[in-house]
């Protein structure tokens, strides 16, 4: 099988963020303790993963277990201190939906700039923009300014540009489906067909029940480390039982 | 998809487009638009002749044109700067959720700037031209390009290095607002070189920045390329190139989870 997303043994220290300056002169700097949960030393130990082509891939754990570092790193926003990781493919993501759109600019004008971050060059978006638009269903609000859209509507440009760019991967985190009940039904469906031509998902979500029905394998983390990885049915009834069990204890 | 994989081509479409978007923000409405950008500096060059000319009666020929000529290339590259130093910080989502090729984002403030200075420099042409002090355009023409080019190969480093350190020291912006401030009346902008004091003179021929200035006001009102302040300036982007380059090198890969 040909795994198009793998990474082996990845280590991330984020550096402890030092107060220095006036301001911790004049009020005193504080000792940050160094093992709770959300100040640990390594922010990501030893994981690896692997993600054959086509396959959607959930990655699970409580907040700060590291989730959202492991997507930077995938996407390359982050770089990890340790490890080997290879992508098969162009990478898009669904970190933030629009991440570099500008209110001043047009729904249209969007498209291009955010394509262009994106790495496509203007013909190619150019010859999308009608699927794109199509997507988005925003009709002729596509040519108002960004600013005067509502939340749902800017997340459903940024979907549309997404879903309709050419990537091979796409790395989701928390953003499944976007906009109501019937555009959610459409992006997991525009989901499906992405996987179905090829495409490899790979999804944070805290949404048991979306993840169980999207993917097929996936992994927990805790405190940084892989705690449980395989089919995502057990992972799941895992790591239930695994917060039942922290829960009681405490 | 990587930031390695993108093409010239490609990264050329994106600092159009993000210099457009800057543009446009700026100029949302307003009615002036795009006169602002020559509205700016002449208010500057008319204040400086007021105090300087009319008021202290400073005795320098074509006072007027020696102000034009050095303060929009000044304006660009002040500005230019210290917008783009808050470049990364101004633009932390994009760092944190794209893989983007992040040394263009202080490019685009930078490529700004000189949209700006170009859609001013025919009013320049022709306010110079109009006061008889250059000889009408096409001999000396090739000329301009040569001059943007040095401009961008002196400002880009600048911009770059300075936005890198900013993440990393969030006093830079500050410093970078005051240094200018004090720079414009450090540098020969609103008197000549020739009116400091002999014994000091060659420290302000030292200044880099004198030499670009005085690049433009050669080209500007004699029509001829000054090679030597021309190589000042050159070296002077060579040398901040490099260290912006080595900063790039070191810095870049970690400012996503900094900004």
């Amino acid at each position: 099988m040909t795994h198009v997303v793998s990474c082996e043994g990845i280590w991330k220290s984020y550096e402890r963020h030092r107060a220095v300056g006036l301001k911790s002169l004049l009020v005193g700097a504080e000792t940050p303790r160094s093992d709770t949960r959300f100040a640990r030393e390594w922010a990501l130990s030893e994981v690896s993963l692997r993600v054959p082509r086509g396959q959607a891939y959930g990655v699970i754990g409580p907040n700060g277990s590291g989730k959202t570092t492991l997507l930077s790193i995938l996407l390359g926003t982050v770089r990890a201190d340790r490890g080997r990781l290879s992508l098969d493919g162009r990478v898009g993501s669904l970190l933030e939906l629009g991440a570099g759109f500008h209110g001043d600019l047009s729904g249209r004008e969007n498209v291009f700039l955010y394509g262009s971050i994106l790495g496509m060059r203007v013909a190619e978006i150019r010859r999308r923009f009608d699927a794109i638009a199509e997507f988005s269903e925003l009709d002729s609000a596509i040519e108002q300014p960004l600013r005067t859209y509502s939340a749902g509507m800017k997340a459903r440009l940024g979907f549309s540009i997404i879903i309709r760019s050419q990537a091979d991967i796409l790395l989701i985190d928390e953003v499944l489906a976007v906009g109501d009940t019937r555009f959610q039904a459409k992006c997991r469906l525009a989901l499906r067909e992405f996987r179905a031509r090829g495409g490899t998902l790979i999804i944070v979500s805290h949404d048991m029940k979306e993840l169980a029905e999207v993917c097929d394998e996936g992994l927990c983390l805790d405190l940084g480390r892989v705690v449980d990885a395989g089919p995502i049915a057990g992972v799941i009834a895992r790591y239930g039982e695994r917060m039942e069990g922290a829960r009681s204890r405490a | 998809m990587p930031a390695s994989g993108r093409s010239l081509p490609q990264l050329a479409e994106l600092l159009y487009l993000l210099a457009h978007k800057e543009l446009k923000a700026r100029y949302k409405n307003s009615v002036l638009g795009y006169l602002w950008a020559l509205a700016n500096p002449m208010a500057f060059a008319f204040v400086y002749w007021i105090a300087f000319k009319f008021i202290m009666r400073m005795d320098v020929e074509n006072y007027s044109l020696y102000l034009i000529t050095g303060i929009f290339p000044w304006v660009w590259l002040s500005t230019g700067v210290i917008s783009a130093t808050r470049s990364f910080v101004v633009n932390a989502s994009l760092i944190k959720k794209v893989p983007l090729p992040r040394a263009i984002l202080p490019l685009g403030n930078v490529a700004q700037e000189m949209v700006h200075f170009i859609f001013a420099l025919p009013v320049i042409v022709a306010f110079l031209w109009f006061a008889g002090a250059i000889s009408p355009f096409a001999s000396w023409a090739w000329q301009l390009p040569v001059m943007l080019a040095l401009q961008v190969a002196f400002v880009y480093p600048l911009a770059l290095g300075l936005a890198l350190a900013n993440v990393y020291v969030r006093d830079i912006e500050y410093l970078v607002g005051i240094g200018f401030s004090l720079m414009f009346f450090a540098t020969p902008m609103v008197y000549p070189v020739s009116m400091v004091p002999e014994a000091y003179r060659r420290y302000f021929e030292l200044n880099p920045l004198h030499a670009l200035m005085d690049s433009w006001r050669s080209v500007l009102l004699n029509g001829s390329l000054d090679l030597g302040h021309v190589a000042h300036a050159a070296a002077f982007a060579a040398v901040v190139g490099a260290v912006a380059w080595l900063l790039h090198r070191k810095l870049a890969p970690r400012i996503g989870e900094l900004v």
